[in-house]
C-alpha cells in the first residue's frame, strides 16, 4: 500500500513540474508530458485506493491520512472532468501542485490504530461513506471554483488597468473562466447539499439527532448558504463576474475551515 | 557542395537601395537563368520582397568565394546600379551562416516586425519561381523544405506569433481574451475610419456574426452597412443599440463624448450586466472615460492599444530567443542530412577501395619481381595505381552524373556492388573526405 502511493506521489510529482512548467513556457510537449503522467498517477491512486478498501475492509476514507488522499484523488478527478469540457490547462498548474503535496502529506502521516467499525457501527452504516464521498468531491468543486475566480479577478483586473502581465496570456478567456467557475459551484452545492443530508440522515439512524451543532456542522451550514447566495446572485443577474467571483474566493475559505479548522477545535466530527 | 547566400534587408539597406535591387517575378526566372551556369553555382534561388532581396544558391564546394564575387556581380548587374552603391550595404553568408540565415528569414526572426507571417509566403514563392526555372536541384530542394519546417516548427513551439502587433487586430485578441470566441458576436460600429474598418473586417473573420453601423450621417452609416453586410442604426438612438453590441467600436470625428456613463449604465442593465467591451481609436476620446470603471465594461482608448502592442512585442521578442535555439539545433540537423547526401565520401571510398587493392595485389606478387631499385619499385606501384585510377575514372564520372540527375537508387547499387556502404558512411561522419577526389 505504501510504496503504490509512494508510486502514486512520484506521477504527480511529475504532473505538477511539469504543469506548471508549461505553464511558464507555454509548450505543448511539456503539456503531454503533465498529462501522461498524471494519467498514470491517477490509475496507480484509483488502484490503491481500490486495493485499499479490499485489503482493510473498510472504504478508504477514515481518518487523516486517508482522507488526504482520498482528496487528492477527488481533485483529479474534478480536474479531468473539468478538462474534459473545457480548454483550461492552466487550471492544472495550480490544481496539480496541491494534488502532489496532499499526496505527499498521506505519505507521511502515520495513521492512528483506531478501526473505523466502532465509530461508524450503528444506524445505516451504508450512508457513512457516502456521506464523505459527497462532502469531499463538493470541496474539490469549490477548490475549481476558488481557482477559476482567482483567474477571473487577475484578468479583470489587468484589464481595468491596462496592465497585461504575465498571467494575461495564460490564462483562459474570462468568460470560460466565469463558466466554469458557475457551473463548478452548481455541482459543488448539490454534492454538499447531498453530503450534510446524508450526514443527517446517518446520525439520526445512529443516534436519533439530526444536529448536533459541533464547529463543522455549523461551518458547513455558512458554506452550504454562502454558495447558495452565489448561485442565486448569479442566476439572477445572470453574470456578475467580479462579485460572484469574491464570493468564490470567500466561499472557499469557509470551506478551508469546514475541513481544516474544527479538526484543531476537536470534536464530534473528529475521527481519526 | 557549397551553399552562398548574398542579399540586404531592411537593417543593412535603406529603402531607396531596397526598391532599386528588387526583383520582379519576370526579372527573377531571367536573372536566374543568368546566374546559373552550372559550373560556379549550381542552383539558385531569389527572394525579393519590400525588404529583403536574397540570393540563395548552391556553389561546387571549392568556389564558395568565387560564388559569393559572382552574386554580388550578378546583382549590380541585372539591376544596372554600380558595385559600389550596393557594397556596403551587402551581406553574404556561406554554408552553416547561409543555412541559419535562411532558416531566421522563413521563421520571420529576421522581419522588421518579428512574428509577422508574410515572409514565409514569399519564401514559398520564390522557392516555386526557381522549380518553375528550373534552378532549384537537390541541395536548394532539401535547404528551402527543411527551412519549411524550421519556420512551422518555430510558429508551434513558441509564442512568436501569438499575440496581436495591429491596433486593428487588437480588437480581436481583446475580444477572445473576454469572450473566448467571437462566434456569433455581435459589433457596433460608431462613426467610420479605416482602422475602425480595419478592425471590423478582422472581427468578422474571426466570427462576428451581427454588425450594426452608426454615424451621424445616414448615408455613411447605409454605405458601410451594405459593405459589411450589416445594418444601420440610428444614431439618436445609441444607448439602446449599445445594450445590444458585445464589442464596440468608437472612430468618429466628435469633439466631445459620444458615449457617456449615463448611456452604458442604461445598456449595462437591458443586456443584464454580460460584459462587453469599447474600443475607442477617436481622437480626441468619443468614449468618456469614466465607462470604464462600471464593472463588466472594458474600454481601450488608443494609447491603451498602443501600450498593448508594445507589450506584446517584447513578448515576441522574448519568444524569439527561444525560437533561435530551434534554429540553431536545425542547423545542425541540417549539416548531417547535407553530409549524406554528398557524393563525394561515395566517390572516395571507391578510389580508396581500388587502389587499395591494386597495393595488396602488389603486395603478394612482390616475391616473384626479384631484386629492383626503388625507383622501379615506385614506378610499378605507380604504374598499378594510374591503371586503376583510369579504370576507374569512368566509373566515377557515371556516378556524379547520378548524383546531379538526382538517382539515388543508382548511387546506392554503386555502393552496394562495391562494397561500399559502411565506408562510405563513416566518411560521411568524419565529414573532411568531401572533396577528396577533386584532384583527380
Amino acid at each position: 500500500m505504501k510504496p503504490f502511493l509512494l508510486a502514486v506521489l512520484a506521477a504527480y510529482v511529475v504532473a505538477a513540474i511539469h504543469s506548471v512548467l508549461a505553464f511558464v513556457n507555454k509548450r505543448r510537449a511539456v503539456e503531454r508530458v503533465a498529462f501522461l503522467s498524471l494519467a498514470i498517477g491517477f490509475m496507480l491512486h484509483t488502484a490503491s485506493l481500490i486495493i485499499d478498501w479490499t485489503q482493510e475492509g473498510h472504504y478508504p476514507l477514515f481518518g487523516l491520512r486517508e482522507t488526504l488522499s482520498f482528496l487528492a484523488w477527488t481533485l483529479v478527478v474534478t480536474f479531468l472532468l473539468t478538462l474534459s469540457r473545457y480548454r483550461a490547462t492552466a487550471l492544472g498548474s495550480f490544481t496539480l501542485p496541491l494534488v502532489a503535496l496532499l499526496t505527499f502529506a498521506a505519505t507521511v502521516i502515520r495513521s492512528k490504530a483506531t478501526t473505523p467499525s466502532a465509530m461508524t457501527d450503528g444506524g445505516a452504516a451504508w450512508l457513512f461513506p457516502l456521506h464523505t464521498t459527497m462532502l469531499l468531491f463538493a470541496y474539490a468543486s469549490f477548490f475549481v471554483v476558488f481557482i477559476a475566480s482567482i483567474m477571473y479577478l487577475v484578468q479583470e483586473r489587468e484589464l481595468k488597468l491596462k496592465t497585461f502581465g504575465a498571467f494575461f496570456h495564460r490564462l483562459p478567456s474570462l468568460s470560460t473562466v466565469n463558466e466554469i467557475a458557475s457551473h463548478a459551484a452548481g455541482i459543488g452545492l448539490t454534492l454538499l447539499t447531498l453530503g450534510i443530508a446524508t450526514g443527517m440522515l446517518w446520525s439520526s439512524s445512529r443516534d436519533g439527532r439530526l444536529w448536533h451543532n459541533d464547529p463543522k456542522e455549523i461551518f458547513a451550514a455558512l458554506t452550504w448558504m454562502l454558495y447558495l447566495a452565489l448561485i442565486v446572485y448569479r442566476a439572477s443577474a445572470s453574470w456578475r463576474g467580479r462579485r460572484a467571483a469574491w464570493l468564490g474566493v470567500a466561499g472557499f475559505a469557509l470551506v478551508l475551515c469546514t475541513f481544516f479548522g474544527t479538526r484543531l477545535m476537536g470534536t464530534y466530527h473528529v475521527f481519526g | 557542395m557549397s551553399i552562398v547566400l548574398v542579399g540586404l534587408n531592411h537593417k543593412t539597406a535603406p529603402v531607396a537601395v531596397r526598391e532599386r535591387l528588387a526583383f520582379s517575378d519576370e526579372a527573377c526566372a531571367a536573372g536566374l537563368r543568368a546566374l546559373v551556369d552550372g559550373q560556379i553555382v549550381r542552383e539558385g534561388l531569389i527572394v525579393s520582397t519590400c525588404n529583403r532581396v536574397e540570393v540563395l544558391t548552391a556553389t561546387s564546394a571549392e568556389s564558395a568565394l568565387e560564388g559569393t564575387e559572382r552574386i554580388s556581380r550578378f546583382l549590380s548587374e541585372a539591376r544596372t546600379v554600380s558595385p559600389e552603391s550596393i557594397k556596403e550595404h551587402l551581406y553574404s553568408h556561406a554554408d552553416d551562416e547561409a543555412v541559419r540565415h535562411i532558416f531566421r528569414v522563413a521563421s520571420s526572426l529576421d522581419s522588421m516586425v518579428v512574428g509577422e507571417p508574410q515572409v514565409l509566403g514569399q519564401v514559398r514563392r520564390a522557392y516555386s519561381l526557381a522549380v518553375e526555372t528550373g534552378t532549384a536541384g537537390r541541395v536548394l530542394n532539401r535547404l528551402v523544405h527543411h527551412a519549411f519546417r524550421v519556420a512551422k516548427r518555430v510558429r508551434s513551439e513558441t509564442g512568436i506569433a501569438a499575440s496581436a502587433v495591429s491596433i486593428s487586430y487588437m480588437a480581436v485578441e481583446l475580444g477572445r481574451k473576454i469572450f473566448g470566441s467571437l462566434k456569433g458576436r455581435t459589433v457596433l460600429l460608431i462613426g467610420a475610419g479605416e482602422m475602425a474598418e480595419l478592425a471590423l473586417r478582422h472581427l468578422i473573420n474571426a466570427g462576428a456574426a451581427r454588425v450594426m453601423v452608426s454615424n451621424r450621417t445616414d448615408d455613411a452609416a447605409h454605405k458601410l452597412a451594405h459593405e459589411f453586410g450589416g445594418e444601420a442604426v440610428d444614431f439618436a438612438r445609441l444607448a439602446e443599440h449599445l445594450s445590444e453590441a458585445d464589442v464596440v467600436i468608437c472612430s468618429t470625428g466628435a469633439s466631445d463624448y459620444v458615449v457617456t456613463p449615463a448611456m452604458a449604465r442604461e445598456a449595462l442593465e437591458r443586456r443584464r450586466n454580460r460584459p462587453s467591451f469599447l474600443i475607442d481609436i477617436s481622437v480626441p476620446r468619443n468614449i468618456d472615460p469614466a465607462v470604464g470603471q462600471l464593472s463588466n465594461l472594458f474600454v481601450f482608448d488608443i494609447d491603451d492599444l498602443e501600450a498593448f502592442i508594445a507589450s506584446n512585442i517584447r513578448e515576441r521578442e522574448r519568444e524569439a530567443e527561444r525560437a533561435e535555439l530551434i534554429v540553431e539545433s536545425e542547423v545542425m540537423q541540417f549539416q548531417q542530412a547535407l553530409r549524406a547526401l554528398d557524393i563525394g565520401p561515395t566517390v572516395g571510398a571507391l578510389r580508396q577501395k581500388l587502389q587499395d587493392i591494386a597495393r595488396d595485389q602488389l603486395k603478394r606478387q612482390r616475391g616473384r619481381l626479384g631484386q629492383l631499385t626503388p625507383e622501379q619499385e615506385q614506378a610499378i606501384e605507380a604504374l598499378l595505381l594510374s591503371t586503376v585510377n583510369k579504370i576507374s575514372h569512368p566509373l566515377i564520372h557515371r556516378m556524379r552524373r547520378s548524383y546531379d540527375s538526382g538517382d539515388d537508387e543508382n548511387i546506392r547499387a554503386w555502393r552496394e556492388i562495391f562494397g561500399l556502404e559502411t565506408e562510405a558512411n563513416a566518411a560521411g561522419l568524419l565529414g573532411d573526405e568531401s572533396d577528396a577526389e577533386t584532384d583527380f
